[in-house]
């Protein structure tokens, strides 16, 4: 190794090889173009070749993330577009089985859009878009697919409110699809609005009706027609007083999950058992008697 | 160890972190020019010779990465490197300050040495040499003074 000193001669070494390193990269300069080219290559290929080989694994993760990202976006979007089908599905069955509820009951029922308003203060009730101009009233009946959903409470041209069976105010004339049992179903509040059920009340005390027995719309009030599905009974409440029954009755429609509707219009009252076979016909000579318990013919006419 | 070969590992990281800022990631203009800020700093605790040695093989390590003018940073380097080393004999200073001005003042010059013998029609000699090559060299002082601290402050420095 050279070493240099602070001696007038040493320095003079050190001025001539520093310009002897200067002139070398003078020359590099000056030299012609193409000899440039293998230098660059020279270099590049050895002492920056680790620098070369870092940067294209680089481009190549950041490609990969890139692409990942994309891919993940994606299936984010996919599975977006899946949760909306799903709705998009359950909506369709509605639809479906309101219009094949609507083709049956001809032109009793026009068909309506559920619009929750989202308040804690409207809890019960929703809006429809039909109004005064498609025949509907002040309490027509709102039936789903499944059942009685409510009761319109108010009415314009374009739209009405209703309140649905979990409404306080709600009530409704009913009976077992066998007729033996009359009462009147009213809410049952729950600790949440999914707890919530109806009670058949006023059922006769030698009354004796079953779990699992299918309640109906009797059409005594003359507001409700005849026959709509009400709810299922799931057991007994209370005997008040030795003379009547209260029966828990798990509704057949959930508010909650209703977007189409059917209002009912025209002429109030009727018998629409027949839209929802509530009330089966009597078995025929050629089928087997039921035993025990079982659908009946319904006893007498609309309220 | 002596300090001059913890010096030596720390100008070297200089130059791998120049190269894999530009060259590796990929940042092109945002990073700073730590081979130049490398060179310098060096140049202030190497004799002149290799000094002019250091800026040569510098210069023509960042020329090989320019597609014009190759042989310009080696010329502008084993130049200013020289001069960096005669400087000690003229200031003593290793203040922060000191550093940042030599810094400063030695990127400005190299990116106008690089400039007149690059002759890049593209760029205004306005533009290159009173607005691009300040800031940049602003840029490499402050890095490099930065850097130069924290290595001072690392206990191989103090001992």
């Amino acid at each position: 190794m050279l070493e240099f000193d602070g001696t007038r001669k040493g320095r003079r070494r050190g001025a001539l090889i520093a310009l002897a390193f200067f002139i070398a990269a003078l020359a590099l300069y000056l030299l012609p173009a193409p000899y440039h080219d293998p230098i660059r290559e020279a270099i590049r290929r050895s002492v920056l070749r680790p620098f070369v080989v870092a940067q294209s694994r680089i481009d190549v993760q950041r490609v990969t993330r890139r692409d990942l990202a994309h891919v993940r976006a994606q299936r984010d979007s996919l599975l977006a577009v899946t949760s909306a089908q799903a709705a998009l599905a359950e909506e369709n069955r509605q639809l479906r089985a309101a219009l094949s509820l609507r083709t049956r009951a001809e032109d009793r029922f026009v068909a309506g859009q559920v619009l929750r308003v989202g308040l804690e203060s409207a809890a019960g009730t929703f809006l429809v878009d039909a109004g005064s101009r498609d025949g509907v009233m002040v309490g027509s009946p709102v039936v789903a697919a499944d059942g009685l959903l409510g009761v319109v409470v108010g009415v314009d041209p374009t739209a009405a409110q209703a309140i649905d069976w979990s409404h306080g105010e709600f009530r409704v004339s009913v009976m077992t699809a066998d007729g033996v049992a009359y009462g009147i179903a009213e809410p049952r509040r729950g600790r949440f609005r999914e707890e919530d059920l109806l009670v058949l009340a006023g059922a006769p005390f030698h009354s004796d009706i079953a779990r699992g027995t299918l309640v109906v719309t009797s059409g005594r009030s003359q507001l409700y027609p005849r026959g709509i599905p009400v709810g299922t009974v799931i057991g007994i409440e209370e005997a008040d007083t030795g003379w009547r029954k209260t029966y828990l009755v798990q509704p057949s429609v959930r508010p909650e999950s209703v977007r189409h509707v059917l209002i009912g219009v025209g002429a109030q009252g009727g018998d629409v058992s027949a839209l929802w076979q509530t009330v089966p016909a009597a078995p025929s000579v050629d089928a087997p008697a039921p035993r025990g318990r079982g659908p009946a013919e319904p006893r007498g006419g609309a309220g | 160890m002596g300090r001059s070969a913890y010096f030596s590992i720390f100008i070297a990281l200089l130059v791998v972190l120049h190269f894999t800022l530009h060259l590796a990631i990929g940042w092109g203009g945002a990073a700073p020019d730590l081979l130049t800020v490398a060179a310098l700093l060096a140049a202030r605790r190497a004799p002149p010779a290799w000094a002019a040695g250091v800026g040569l093989v510098m210069g023509v390590l960042q020329d090989a990465l320019s597609l014009v003018a190759f042989g310009a940073s080696a010329v502008a380097l084993s130049a200013l490197c020289y001069i960096g080393a005669r400087s000690r004999d003229l200031f003593e200073g290793e203040s922060v300050l000191f550093i940042a001005v030599y810094l400063f003042l030695g990127k400005w010059s190299r990116d106008a040495v690089v400039y007149v013998l690059g002759q890049d029609p593209r760029v205004a000699p306005f533009e290159a040499l009173v607005l691009a090559a300040p800031l940049s060299a602003l840029y490499a002082a402050a890095v490099g003074s930065l850097a130069l601290t924290v290595f001072r402050a690392t206990r191989v420095e103090r001992s």
